[in-house]
């Protein structure tokens, strides 16, 4: 036997195997690496500002992933729930829950929350909207994000299972008619994607306004 | 970004089961070399835009897969099984691990030294040319011929008088 036939015997090898994995899940998997090279993680964490404009931090878990929206093409195909970068669900009595796990496409996020009747300016631009102003509270109207206390923001939670960074979102939940009169919500990041324990979600009491909320003044 | 996953999808299809089996040949294990291929194929589609613009996308998909494997190996601190002749002819899992793979070329193989497994990965079974496959590994041409020469003897000892044997039987 020479090379040429030792080599075509083992060449006559390959088509004994046959790689199984389904490419959505290839897709899907990708879609995690491609957002961990794009967005760090970090421990959870919580900012709010008594009697002032409430401000609420949620860090990303380490590895936890960015994913956009499904483009139109990546549709056709049925994508895995958590191939979505947030999404919008009404509930029960009119509250709006929110999951989120990735920064992208705000402006979607935004029309999609005006149309559910949340006055809210949302970017993903490390930087708050300018024409925001803070709205004021009250220590009465501060939503508290983890407990059972009423607010606008009913925090029934903000879900962090690190051992499941992959899927396992962020979810928040809006009641919109527990907004106080005049008040909106603006959701914006900040930090640096890339740097870890350095990237945050923020949910902002604000006024409302044409030029930040989409819709008029008190 | 729309025309991302049709294109991919296709090299998928395409390429998946040469990518596992250059794969297999070199790591020894189907269920490891399923999970390395499928890790770089995600990379590939994290980086298709790039990749699909390599000369040789499933050599790079391959060259990714082998290099994760040697990651995991460093990580894991410990020696990649390599199936022994004897035992892996004997043993009746020897085909589920290789995938329907003739256990005696899987075995030949796991023998050879990393650099080799990975020239005969690249040059047998993904049919590049010396050029190329000098390319994807960042070696010299040279260097790409006189391992396939070494791999070349080393499994035609191994294997041919093996098969020789067989075949009197």
């Amino acid at each position: 036997m020479n090379d040429d036939e030792l080599i075509t015997v083992l060449r006559e090898q390959r088509g004994k195997v046959v790689m199984t994995t389904p490419v959505e899940q290839i897709i899907s998997r990708g879609r995690s690496v491609r957002a961990r090279h794009r967005v760090p993680g970090v421990a959870a964490g919580v900012g709010a500002a008594a009697a002032a404009a409430v401000a609420v931090g949620v860090a990303f878990p380490a590895g936890h992933p960015a994913v956009r929206p499904p483009s139109a093409s990546e549709s056709a195909s049925p994508p895995s729930v958590r191939l979505e970068a947030w999404t919008v669900t009404r509930q029960a009595g009119g509250s709006i829950k929110v999951t989120f796990r990735q920064a992208t496409d705000p402006a979607g996020l935004q029309q999609t929350l005006r149309a559910d009747g949340v006055p809210v300016s949302v970017t993903f631009t490390g930087e708050q909207n300018t024409a925001c102003q803070p709205y004021h509270v009250t220590a009465s109207q501060a939503f508290w994000p983890y407990g059972s206390r009423p607010g606008p923001l009913d925090g029934s939670g903000f879900i962090n299972h690190p051992e499941r960074a992959y899927t396992t979102p962020y979810a928040f939940v809006i009641d919109p008619s527990a907004l106080p009169s005049g008040a909106g919500l603006q959701i914006w990041t900040s930090g640096t994607p890339g740097a870890a324990d350095n990237f945050q979600l923020h949910v902002t009491l604000v006024k409302t306004s044409p030029q930040c909320t989409g819709s008029a003044g008190s | 970004m729309r025309s991302r996953q049709p294109d991919f999808a296709e090299f998928y299809r395409a390429a998946k089961d040469e990518c596992l089996f250059a794969v297999l040949m070199s790591v020894g294990d189907r269920d490891t070399a399923q999970d390395l291929v499928a890790e770089a194929f995600a990379r590939a589609w994290a980086s298709w835009p790039t990749v699909s613009a390599h000369p040789a996308p499933a050599a790079w998909v391959v060259r990714t897969a082998l290099n994760a494997g040697v990651s995991r190996w460093r990580r894991r601190r410990r020696e990649v099984p390599v199936p022994d002749l004897a035992i892996i002819a004997d043993r009746p899992a020897a085909d589920a691990a290789g995938g329907g793979v003739d256990p005696l070329v899987m075995a030949a193989l796991s023998r050879l030294p990393e650099r080799q497994r990975q020239v005969v990965a690249l040059r047998l079974f993904l049919d590049l040319d010396t050029e190329r496959t000098a390319r994807v590994l960042g070696i010299a041409p040279g260097t790409v011929q006189a391992h396939l020469g070494r791999a070349m003897a080393s499994l035609r000892s191994e294997l041919i008088p093996i098969w020789q044997e067989e075949s009197r039987q």
